[in-house]
């Protein structure tokens, strides 16, 4: 478990299981694609059939010349039809499964996930899982094509002519050695870019969200010109991208159309009688040119496509090394499942015995009381938010509350009772409304009036109907914290636990939400975190965290 | 589709000659293609009769094999030069259109700002623009190419083949295409629209439940926001099934199109052959060049499935671009005695009628510090946002060194003002950095502002002017981060200092010293601080209560 050296063989595996949902559609979309490709020599031959009889002055019929061309050109669109449609079919399942994975790990983290912050999270889950289809619907069928079209139309060639076979046999090797140098150097131009394109976001992010401090110093002009040349260094990194690529894809028509031209070459003096050999028994016949001519550039055609889909490779495997570092840290469970469950019967007590903060620091051993109210204090890292996630059961810990260990199981019935206020509120996407309720029933009416917040609801926009972003915009510091505060005390809870409730506050603010949380607080069992004086001095009892190291 | 078309002539105005040469380079490489293919159909077909009548000897040969070779090997080439030019160039209008979003959201109303804070904007930045690289690259410039290439077929056909080959073969790709397209727009831009929202809606559950995550456990609502979640992905899903399955059909419909061209140019070349009115050798012309016109069709594919994206992407992003930017004049010096009065001026809570600040009048000089002090909500920071010129004054007026502010341009303002909001942002980098985002200043000032909110022995400590603060300003406790932003601010070395709440976090003695700190450095600066605390209402020269 200790070795954390990068092991390229399970990397693969878990991008294999990644791919394992949609694998029988996958298979089956090969297998149609593979089906489709073959329509070609037949559509060559009726060509064939047709322009070469004319040469020789017979008399093919238009019609049935037109019909079977177009009969099986339907025929091919179709089964190009279904083999897509299972090609799609196939990333859908890749792609939700994995999606689904990555939601519900996410929601059965404790904290915040190593991988990075929620932007990050959510781009993984979002447009990057994305990347995956083009990955499952073209190169997966591209490989099929590969593996059979060309050595098809080889059989073909040699049972026409053995010189044409032997141009496409010396002509076509050759792509594969070059197109495994190109892609080489494709797949690191493209993952410095990959790494370019993450910084710009972050620089973008930051700067975006000091809009107003940029605005306000006049630094715009600077910015701008910062990015612009972060911008720049980004779009000559792509164009690097796009070269070899576009390099790779020249070189493969160059070769595709110098097989073309040497098979012309040879048909063409074949047919003038100039040349005598290459054809079994006898000369070349006119037919047999014109379908030699159509199969040469198809023998080429899946190579190209594969080559075209490598790129959508590369951007796969990216997606899934960063799929396979998000679940290779699964960090600590989250007790319970943080669903509703009935309130856990028993005493509102809390005690916390050889409890540790997360960096390891040991907590002092605290016993609280039904209807106590305590403030824990100590300077910042002293463990107070930690203490107070431990008592929530947010983190695992040996907590005993109501009288019983805190466990997996009684988690939720526990935190049911539960009043949380912490320090830095995140409102949900959504009305006011739905940030103070969170889906219970109540009376909201009665919170409001306790933590007396009435006159900032009633100075938003649409009062409760006001939308909250992801900032809680339109609420200052003070107002969002007397919010959290309304929120806490809605829904009558009998434990409530409150982080720093009175920071950044002025002191009339102060002064109303440590009114609210005491006026609540009779009979409920009251834990804060503070460095503020006054709101200490109001509890029960003091317990100092700084004091026990 | 207009807002398609106003971002193009963005993109071509940015642009214009290598986006010229591109669009030139597509054409010859779509018309060498079709000749290619035409005129190989036209040789063998021909030598085989040639060599059938016993006039093989004398057929020329060389030069239609040289044409090959040349067609072949130039079109590799046309096609590397045509993917480099309009491949950089979109890039390069693609850049200048992320700067005027970003110069544009800079100059944006306060309010705008705030909401576009974070990840949508983030997203409108990157996705958006990254979206349009398709509008020349795969939807204007190979529609143009493609319809000229048409145009240069119907000739040659005309001329060389016979006038009904060369009616069917255009007519029909063009009446084709144009039709599959009509169709496909219809049906995937409003699907692409819904299926945006959808993607939105997973992004902003997905980014809630992350940074909420304990707040939603202990209310019992973290498993209905992962359904949440899901749900809005499980409405994706449908809908992205929908789009794909018409992409499908586009596809399979525009592969219909392009064998009933060729199979119809075969029959019909075969009818004028027996008619005797053409040979064979043009037959097969007009065949294979049918069957290399198939290429005009390819990138349709790809565009009518990202048509709905590209129209919704060009639609936010113009809208972005509507708002006007300001020109950025040099400031100009202001007149001695740069004092800040304020006139009977009413405010309104943002988005509402209602006035939270009525006939508001005050002096302050230069050199004199007044606070304002209230209740949270009761409008001091948005007296301070009114005049900074980040929010409207509904009545009244507020000048700065007797200069009306809605005459003052953007950047006279922020030389001669600087406001500290409440809450500032500050970025990942170095100290020396974070405060140099300000403006330009020596390492003695950089210390000396430093030294004037106590901040210095703290950041020496740390490792001095090269120390690294993480985003956000992790790394640096929250009265630290707010000196830090307080230091940033004085760098501007301002007329009209406002500061909003500028000790909170700080110990009461180091809040005085700070206050002290400001004074000194701005001897002359008329100060407006929004208090809250006895240190810094005893700090002021006068104090002022919002009712």
């Amino acid at each position: 478990m200790s070795d954390h050296k990068p092991n390229p063989k399970a990397a693969t595996n878990r991008h294999a299981d990644v791919l394992l949902p949609g694998l029988s559609c996958q298979r089956r979309a090969a297998v149609l694609s593979v089906l489709a490709g073959l329509i070609w020599p037949l559509q060559a031959a009726v060509v064939a059939w047709a322009i070469g009889g004319l040469v020789q002055g017979d008399a093919p019929s238009p019609w049935l010349a037109a019909l079977g061309f177009a009969g099986l050109g339907g025929l091919r669109a179709a089964l190009a039809y279904v083999a897509e449609a299972q090609a799609q079919l196939a990333a859908e399942a890749v792609i939700t499964t994995a999606r689904s994975a990555l939601v519900a790990a996410e929601a059965k983290r404790a904290g915040d996930s190593p991988f990075g912050g929620a932007g990050s999270v959510a781009a993984l889950g979002g447009e990057k899982l994305d990347l995956l289809a083009p990955y499952v619907t073209r190169y997966t069928p591209a490989r099929a094509r590969v593996v059979v079209l060309p050595l098809v139309i080889l059989a073909l060639a040699f049972w026409q002519s053995w010189a044409v076979g032997l141009v496409l046999v010396i002509s076509g090797p050759l792509i594969p050695v070059f197109m495994a140098l190109v892609g080489m150097a494709a797949k690191e131009a493209s993952a410095r870019q990959m790494a370019e394109v993450g910084t710009l976001n972050d620089f973008l992010v930051e700067r975006l969200s000091a809009l107003v401090d940029i605005r306000l110093l006049g630094a715009g002009p600077a910015v701008v010109q910062g990015f612009a040349a972060a911008a720049g260094d980004l779009r000559r990194r792509t164009i690097a991208v796009l070269a070899v690529a576009f390099l790779s894809s020249t070189v493969l028509e160059l070769f595709a159309a110098i097989g073309v031209a040497m098979v012309a070459v040879y048909v063409g003096f074949s047919l003038l009688g100039a040349l005598g050999f290459g054809a079994w028994g006898g000369a070349l016949s006119a037919q047999a040119g014109i379908f030699l001519l159509l199969l040469a550039p198809d023998f080429y055609q899946p190579l190209r496509d594969l080559s075209v889909a490598w790129h959508d490779k590369a951007a796969a495997d990216a997606v899934l090394d960063e799929l396979a570092q998000h679940r290779g840290d699964p960090g600590t469970h989250l007790p319970g499942t943080g669903g509703v469950a009935a309130r856990l019967p028993g005493p509102a007590s809390l005690s916390l015995r050889g409890c540790r903060t997360p960096s390891g620091r040991v907590l002092p051993d605290m016993m609280i009381a039904p209807g106590e109210r305590v403030a824990l204090i100590g300077p910042s890292g002293s463990g107070k938010t930690s203490a107070l996630r431990l008592m929530a059961g947010l983190d695992p810990g040996p907590v005993a509350v109501a009288g019983q260990p805190l466990t997996e199981t009684n988690a939720d019935a526990w935190r049911a009772r539960l009043g949380w206020m912490p320090q830095a509120p995140h409102f949900l996407t959504g009305s006011l409304r739905h940030n103070l309720t969170l889906g219970r029933t109540d009376d909201l009416a009665a919170a409001l009036e306790t933590a007396a917040v009435q006159d900032v609801v009633g100075a938003m926009p649409q009062g409760l109907g006001t939308r909250l972003g992801e900032t809680g915009a339109g609420l200052s510091g003070g107002e969002a914290r007397r919010i959290t505060l309304a929120r806490a005390l809605y829904g009558g809870p009998d434990v409530i636990l409150a982080d720093e409730p009175t920071a950044d506050l002025d002191a009339a603010t102060a002064r109303a939400v440590t009114q609210g949380l005491l006026a609540q607080a009779k009979g409920v069992t009251l834990v804060v975190a503070t460095h503020d004086p006054d709101l200490a001095a109001q509890m029960d009892r003091i317990i100092d965290l700084g004091a026990a190291l | 589709m207009t807002a398609l078309w106003v971002i193009f002539r963005l993109i071509l105005r940015d642009q214009r000659t290598a986006m010229l040469r591109g669009a030139a380079l597509s054409v010859v490489v779509l018309a060498m293609g079709a000749a290619l293919l035409g005129l190989s159909g036209w040789f063998i077909t021909a030598a085989a009769a040639a060599g059938l009548a016993g006039t093989g000897a004398v057929f020329d040969v060389f030069r239609p094999s040289a044409m090959v070779r040349f067609l072949a090997l130039g079109r590799a080439a046309a096609r590397y030069g045509e993917r480099m030019l309009t491949h950089d160039a979109t890039l390069r209008a693609l850049e200048n259109l992320r700067l005027r979003v970003l110069t544009s959201h800079l100059a944006a109303p306060y309010r705008r700002i705030i909401r576009a804070r974070g990840a949508q904007a983030l997203n409108r930045l990157t996705a958006d623009i990254d979206a349009l690289d398709g509008v020349p690259l795969r939807l204007v410039l190979p529609a143009m190419a493609g319809l000229a290439v048409q145009v240069i077929v119907l000739v040659m056909l005309w001329l060389l083949v016979h006038p009904l080959v060369a009616l069917w073969v255009v007519g029909g790709y063009v009446i084709g295409a144009a039709m599959v397209f009509i169709w496909m727009a219809r049906v995937s831009i409003p699907l692409s629209r819904r299926a945006e929202v959808a993607a939105q809606a997973f992004r902003s559950r997905l980014i809630d439940l992350i940074r909420a995550r304990r707040d939603l456990a202990v209310y019992g609502r973290l498993v209905a926001q992962a359904q949440a979640v899901q749900g809005a992905e499980a409405r994706r899903l449908a809908l992205r099934h929908r789009l794909d399955r018409a992409e499908r059909q586009a596809g399979a419909a525009l592969a219909l199109v392009a064998s009933a061209v060729a199979a119809g140019a075969l029959g019909i070349g075969l009818m004028l052959v027996q008619q005797g009115q053409i040979a064979p050798a043009f037959a097969a012309l007009g065949f294979f060049a049918a069957l290399a016109l198939a290429e005009t069709l390819a990138p349709l594919r790809r565009t009518v499935s990202d048509l709905g994206r590209m129209a919704d992407a060009a639609r936010r992003v113009g809208r972005d671009l509507a708002t006007a930017t300001p020109a950025v004049a040099p400031a100009r010096p202001l007149g001695k005695g740069a004092d800040l009065r304020i006139d009977a001026v009413t405010l309104h809570r943002p988005g509402s009628p209602l006035p939270m600040l009525t006939d508001f009048s005050l002096h302050i000089r230069s050199g004199e510090t007044v606070a304002v002090t209230g209740a949270s909500g009761c409008g001091k920071s948005t007296l301070l946002l009114a005049i900074a010129g980040l929010h409207p004054v509904a009545t009244g007026e507020i000048r700065i060194a007797d200069i009306k502010l809605s005459d003052l341009p953007e950047a006279d303002l922020r030389t001669h003002l600087t406001l500290l909001p409440q809450r500032s942002a500050l970025m990942a980098g170095s100290v020396d950095q974070a405060l140099r985002l300000a403006g330009p200043a020596d390492d003695a000032r950089l210390w000396q502002v430093l030294g004037a909110v106590q901040l210095d022995k703290v950041i020496a400590a740390k490792g001095g002017l090269g120390a690294q603060i993480g985003p956000r300003g992790e790394g640096l406790s929250g009265g630290e981060a707010r000196r830090l932003a307080l230091a940033r601010a004085l760098i501007r070395a301002p007329a009209v200092l406002l500061l909003d709440e500028p000790t909170e976090g700080l110990d009461d003695a180091t809040a005085q010293a700070v206050l002290r700190g400001i004074r000194t450095i701005l001897p002359d600066a008329a100060m407006l601080i929004a208090a809250h605390r006895p240190a810094e209402t005893g700090f002021a020269d006068q104090v002022i209560s919002l009712r």
